[in-house]
């Protein structure tokens, strides 16, 4: 998370680095604080804070695409995924040596198809980028990928209560 | 198995939402790329999450265990699907503890159609027969996305024996019985002890012949022997009520040192019966040997608190089970009326009775307000007279506080040394 929150101080000049110090150093405080306490809520929310920085940075500075994407897109999932995993171990018990690696490769692997997907998809982006209907079709893809994820965490919940 | 999600699910589903949104709303296709991932976890993860099918059973090694022994314990897992992270926990009931270093959790992963076997000490932290409840499974996929949950009925019992305390000397009973045990009798008879000199008459054995007071007589006279009998023992236990605190519980206190005096008794050849005089009463008729050691035990597991308003007195107990001449040794904490009715009944019916009471005071709290302290003090007094009273019935009366149950023994001794036998 660090990462995430670093580039848009490193890049920002004035009040956006003021404001992208600030947001960081709340994100950091939350995400501590959810990790103490043991709520999970609060994971999503500091890296929400935190990608809001860059978001912020990325639209007030308006370059044209940012090629470090995909590498913070695998930093906000390794925080996340490492977060919650320390939360779990908190509340159960502590797994044997051969389970946690194995975790852990795991989340590394998880990281380099994130990589994969994230260059994929700014690759993409770069090509379409000539605005007008290319971004309208990245953009409605876009909806439809979050209609899917609602869909589906919704339909998970559901079935929890059975 | 219950299958719910994960608090990632909702996590990942609120930055993915988030992230997409944000995109199409700022025009930046880089906030889409930073909330991709989220996203394909969430599609990839659930697709993939398949009921592992878990089965799991729990083997204790041994039944039956000493309070205060480790016992140890083995549960089989078996997972039809792969679990990346399978924990089980044992749902242990009040009285047994895991003392593993996890505290009865354990973590670890399973592959598909795979079994491992988990090996966990429990202990008994007190005496009692135990139902070793549940286990509980908990399952999670690789993307740990998805929880399946169960709790699966361990149906195992563990008894757990009360630990023996130190004792080497026990009552002796007044009057002995017709076999031979380690009791000297008062009777003469053929024995070991000696007990007094009388003329020779014919029949009687040459050997017995003293012939030193034989040759100061000046005419044959023999010795008389005290010959070892043993004893009926009845352990009369007050189980109307029990006291907790500080850690101790009297009732357990009270079984613990019936099953350390029915030890003591019986190694000595005795007969020892049991009575539990409460809400529910039981019994046992008075028996010797190892096997009367264990059905005393087994009697004394299932002793518990009954709550009753019924009066419960002695002519319910049946007339086999307290056989005359016997010693009833009662351990009581001396609160129950109907239980204090009960010795004063048994010493009316001219029994040999003897009390270990377990003292309550010291788990009583005074109080400080008000009349609490007087009235602690009356409460005090109250037993004090209490106490008098049956020791005027003739039954001694020693005070026990879970230390060392040989002083108390001492003290019912030294009474029965030097007191009259009372009439009630």
């Amino acid at each position: 998370m660090g990462a995430l929150a670093a580039v848009p101080v490193a890049r920002g000049d004035g009040a956006v680095e003021a404001a992208s110090v600030r947001l960081a150093a709340v994100a950091l405080v939350v995400l501590v604080a959810g990790l103490v306490l043991g709520w999970a809520r609060l994971v999503p929310v500091s890296i929400a804070l935190a990608a809001g920085s860059y978001a912020a940075e990325l639209v007030l500075d308006g370059a044209p695409l940012d090629p470090a994407a995909p590498l913070l897109a695998v930093a906000a999932l390794l925080a996340a995924e490492l977060g919650y995993w320390s939360l779990e171990e908190r509340e159960s018990a502590r797994g044997e040596p051969a389970e946690e690696l194995r975790h852990a490769v795991f989340a590394a692997g998880l990281g380099v198809a994130a990589l994969v997907v994230g260059v994929a998809l700014l690759v993409l982006a770069d090509l379409v980028r000539t605005e007008g209907l290319a971004l309208d079709v990245a953009g409605a893809s876009a909806a439809a990928a979050v209609l899917a994820a609602i869909v589906l965490a919704s339909r998970e919940r559901g079935r929890s209560r059975h | 198995m219950t299958r719910r999600g994960s608090p990632r699910i909702e996590g990942y589903a609120a930055l993915a939402a988030v992230g997409l949104v944000a995109a199409l709303a700022l025009r930046r296709p880089e906030l889409a790329i930073l909330a991709a991932p989220f996203a394909l976890v969430l599609a990839v993860g659930t697709r993939v999450a398949r009921d592992p099918d878990v089965s799991v059973e729990l083997a204790v090694e041994e039944e039956r265990t000493v309070e205060g022994l480790d016992v140890p314990a083995v549960a089989t897992v078996r997972a039809a699907g792969a679990v990346d992270r399978l924990e089980v926990a044992l749902v242990l009931p009040s009285g047994v503890d895991a003392v593993d270093e996890d505290g009865g959790v354990r973590a670890l992963g399973l592959p598909a159609g795979g079994e491992r076997e988990i090996s966990f000490t429990l202990r008994c932290s007190r005496w009692g027969v135990f139902e070793l409840a549940e286990i509980e499974v908990r399952a999670r996929d690789p993307f740990r996305l998805v929880v399946w949950s169960s709790r699966v009925p361990a149906r195992q019992q563990l008894r757990a024996y009360p630990t023996q305390l130190s004792l080497l000397r026990i009552v002796p009973p007044v009057e002995t019985q017709v076999y031979t045990g380690s009791e000297v009798a008062r009777a003469k008879g053929e024995g070991i002890e000696y007990a007094d000199l009388r003329a020779f008459v014919p029949g009687d054995r040459v050997r017995s012949i003293n012939w030193r007071a034989s040759a100061r007589r000046q005419r044959l006279v023999v010795n008389e022997r005290h010959p070892e009998r043993n004893t009926d023992v009845v352990l009369f236990v007050d189980s109307f009520l029990d006291v907790r605190g500080a850690g101790r519980s009297l009732l357990e206190e009270a079984i613990r040192a019936a099953a350390a005096l029915a030890t003591r008794y019986l190694e000595r050849r005795d007969r020892v019966g049991l009575v539990s005089l409460g809400g529910v009463l039981r019994w046992l008729r008075p028996g010797m040997g190892v096997a009367q050691r264990y059905r005393l035990v087994e009697t004394m597991l299932e002793t518990g608190v009954e709550p009753t308003y019924t009066w419960v007195d002695v002519n319910l107990i049946p007339a086999r089970i307290l056989p005359p001449n016997a010693l009833v040794l009662s351990l009581t904490p001396l609160l129950d009326p109907r239980f204090v009715a009960a010795l004063a009944d048994l010493r009316a019916r001219r029994f040999d009775v003897a009390v270990v009471e377990v003292d309550p005071v010291p788990l009583i709290e005074p109080g400080t307000s008000g009349v609490e302290p007087l009235a602690f003090r009356l409460w005090i007094l109250e037993r004090e007279v209490l106490r008098v009273r049956l020791e005027r019935l003739g039954i001694g009366v020693a005070r026990w506080s879970g230390g060392e149950l040989e002083r108390a023994v001492e003290e019912v001794r030294a009474f029965r040394r030097y007191a009259r036998t009372a009439r009630a």
